[in-house]
């Protein structure tokens, strides 16, 4: 196997409330704990889990934007030290992102062409004439005109802005491109045309997405593989086939029950098992696995010893004392 | 041609309120700046026969006193046109030094965070707690009046208002996405601050602005009646105003027409102040 685009081994961010005058600092809430996963190039991995669970701040950490606590993050060789301006300049060449609101992820006073053009503009890749071409090249590429890149923003509808986001991800033709939620503020008559964009990308340039979602039915549209996140640790990764026709995990199992079935028949024949209990606090996790609050088959040893992401005989790995193999 | 139709262009959508607002605006700086060619008299010569006349009275050599004379028996078109140079420039300076640094400190501060913003903003809160005719008092016992004494005291403590609202809309803007978006694709801090936060921010900065630039004519009037300001015999419209004040039931015209000036020019930069701001806004220009 060739050299994974990203590597993250055994990543932890915790973030802690500020102590100041007459206040304690709080507890450490660990976002991320001990996250283990790999990209190969040209793959798509999912990362689904509810909010709060760590997938965004995951994906933040992976292009320095947070510190890590422990652990090793490596994007395409390249170690992420967030306190390394030199190194993260480098990482972000081959590692971009989409982020959620295309309303907010454009700044309104920047045209549109300034802001597709500003990674190639900032490290002096291009300018001039040469900057211009490659700014049409990319709203191309994207799908919009040539002549759209003078207009604002706010001109364009929410899937387009999202279509300026991506273009502005591709400038610097990076490796990897993590997806944060890239269409859950879309119109689910655009979804579609967004989620086929970043195939039709990923088809033409070989590029791997990380691609983060709580929607299941969205990741499995695109993903090759899917890593399933609860509370900061992940616990279940396998392929789409296996982690939709045999989940192993009770969490990975009650989100796929959760998701709701396009046939009514189906969706009704679907034996319901709704989780019980409130999430627990991410800075007040309870002792053994994070999940025993909510199982329905937890045990004692659940409630003591953590189960490891342990691999099985069809390459799913999958984090739970019970799981069947 | 093009260019007188650009201009018809331009009228025809623009508002008429923006339009005469423009013009007054336009026409009070042209009397500040040409006010030698522009005044009928010395705003200085004193006629003590001549005191408090009413508008409209004969002047010597068959002039005419527009506006009346003042109690030393000055002409008071003269000094009204004389004062708007004082005024307005003291309000134009004053509001662009507060303006800058309040501006570089709160987006500092807001940026920054950790002690930066503790220091920055706890400043912010012990000059709002000092009196400025304080600060005039103890600027002018040292530094001695005149213009850049005057400049300075209000430049200097009028920046904390800049400061809050500069910081506050940091805060709210260096959280958003296309913030992070910038910072992924290489730019400098000082890039992300002038590019991306600034153009961001400026519009309330734009209309704090404005609002303060009424208050600064309105305070060098006050410092200057305090004799801590523009000194007589230099024609303010606060000076004149201060003056006038005493004679108020005998010589109405004293107080009403730089009173009036000073009205219509506050009114005159609000108003303006408001549209620029909008029309700074992407969102609101769609037709280019």
């Amino acid at each position: 196997m060739s050299q994974p685009v990203l590597s993250v081994e055994n990543a932890a961010v915790h973030f802690r409330s500020r102590g100041g005058f007459l206040r304690k600092a709080g507890p450490a809430l660990k976002a991320v704990d001990g996250v283990t996963l790999s990209v190969q190039p040209g793959e798509t991995l999912g990362l689904v889990g509810e909010s709060g669970c760590g997938k965004s701040t995951l994906a933040n950490a992976i292009l320095g934007l947070v510190p890590l606590v422990g652990g090793t993050i490596t994007v395409a060789g390249r170690e992420v030290r967030s306190d390394d301006a030199e190194s993260l300049r480098a990482i972000r060449s081959d590692a971009q992102m989409v982020f959620q609101d295309p309303a907010l992820s454009l700044n309104p006073r920047l045209s549109v062409g300034a802001a597709i053009g500003e990674p190639l503009q900032v490290r002096g890749l291009a300018k001039g004439a040469a900057l211009r071409d490659r700014v049409a090249a990319l709203l191309k590429a994207v799908g919009l005109e040539a002549d759209h890149a003078s207009r604002f923003p706010h001109a364009f509808s929410g899937g387009q802005r999202q279509r300026i986001v991506i273009a502005r991800a591709l400038a610097l033709q990076p490796r990897l491109v993590i997806c944060d939620e890239p269409v859950s503020a879309l119109d689910v008559s655009v979804r579609a045309q967004i989620l086929n964009l970043l195939v039709d990308l990923q088809r033409d340039t070989g590029m791997s997405y990380l691609f983060v979602s709580h929607d299941l039915s969205v990741v499995r549209h695109i993903a090759d593989r899917v890593a399933v996140m609860y509370l900061g640790r992940i616990v279940e990764i396998a392929t789409m086939a296996v982690l939709f026709g045999k989940p192993r995990h009770p969490y990975t199992q009650a989100l796929l029950l959760a998701a709701p079935e396009p046939d009514p028949v189906r969706q009704r024949a679907k034996t319901r098992r709704i989780l019980e209990g409130e999430l627990p606090s991410a800075s007040n996790l309870p002792p053994g696995c994070a999940f025993n609050t909510r199982c329905p088959i937890a045990t004692e040893i659940c409630r003591k010893d953590a189960p490891l992401l342990v691999a099985r005989k069809d390459g799913a790995m999958v984090a739970c004392h019970h799981a069947e193999d | 041609m093009n260019a007188v139709q650009n201009l018809r262009a331009w009228l025809a959508r623009t508002p008429t309120s923006i339009i005469v607002m423009g013009s007054l605006l336009i026409a009070f700086v042209v009397v500040a700046v040409f006010a030698p060619l522009l005044a009928p008299f010395d705003p200085s010569r004193q006629s003590l026969i001549l005191r408090l006349r009413p508008p409209g009275s004969a002047g010597p050599q068959g002039m005419t006193f527009l506006l009346g004379t003042d109690d030393l028996g000055r002409d008071l078109l003269s000094r009204v046109i004389y004062g708007a140079r004082a005024s307005m420039f003291v309000a134009v300076a004053s509001v662009s030094v507060s303006l800058l640094i309040g501006t570089a400190l709160g987006m500092l501060a807001g940026w920054r965070r950790g002690w930066v913003e503790i220091v920055i903003m706890r400043f912010v809160d012990v000059m709002l707690s000092i009196p400025a005719i304080l600060l005039a008092v103890l600027a002018v016992a040292v530094a001695g009046p005149g213009f850049q004494t005057l400049i300075l005291v209000l430049g200097l403590t009028r920046w904390p208002r800049y400061a809050r609202v500069a910081y506050a809309q940091t805060l709210q803007v260096a959280t958003l996405p296309y913030i992070r978006a910038a910072e992924l694709a290489g730019a400098s801090a000082t890039r992300l601050l002038l590019r991306h936060v600034l153009p961001n921010i400026a519009g309330p900065l734009l209309v704090v602005a404005t609002a303060e630039f009424g208050l600064m004519i309105l305070f060098e009037a006050g410092l200057s009646f305090l004799g801590l300001g523009i000194q007589p015999p230099t024609p303010s419209w606060g000076t004149i105003m201060s003056a006038g004040r005493q004679y108020i039931e005998r010589a109405w015209w004293l107080t009403v027409f730089p009173g009036g000036c000073l009205f219509l020019l506050v009114l005159s930069v609000n108003v303006l102040g408001d549209w620029v701001r909008d029309r700074l806004d992407p969102r609101a220009r769609t037709r280019g």
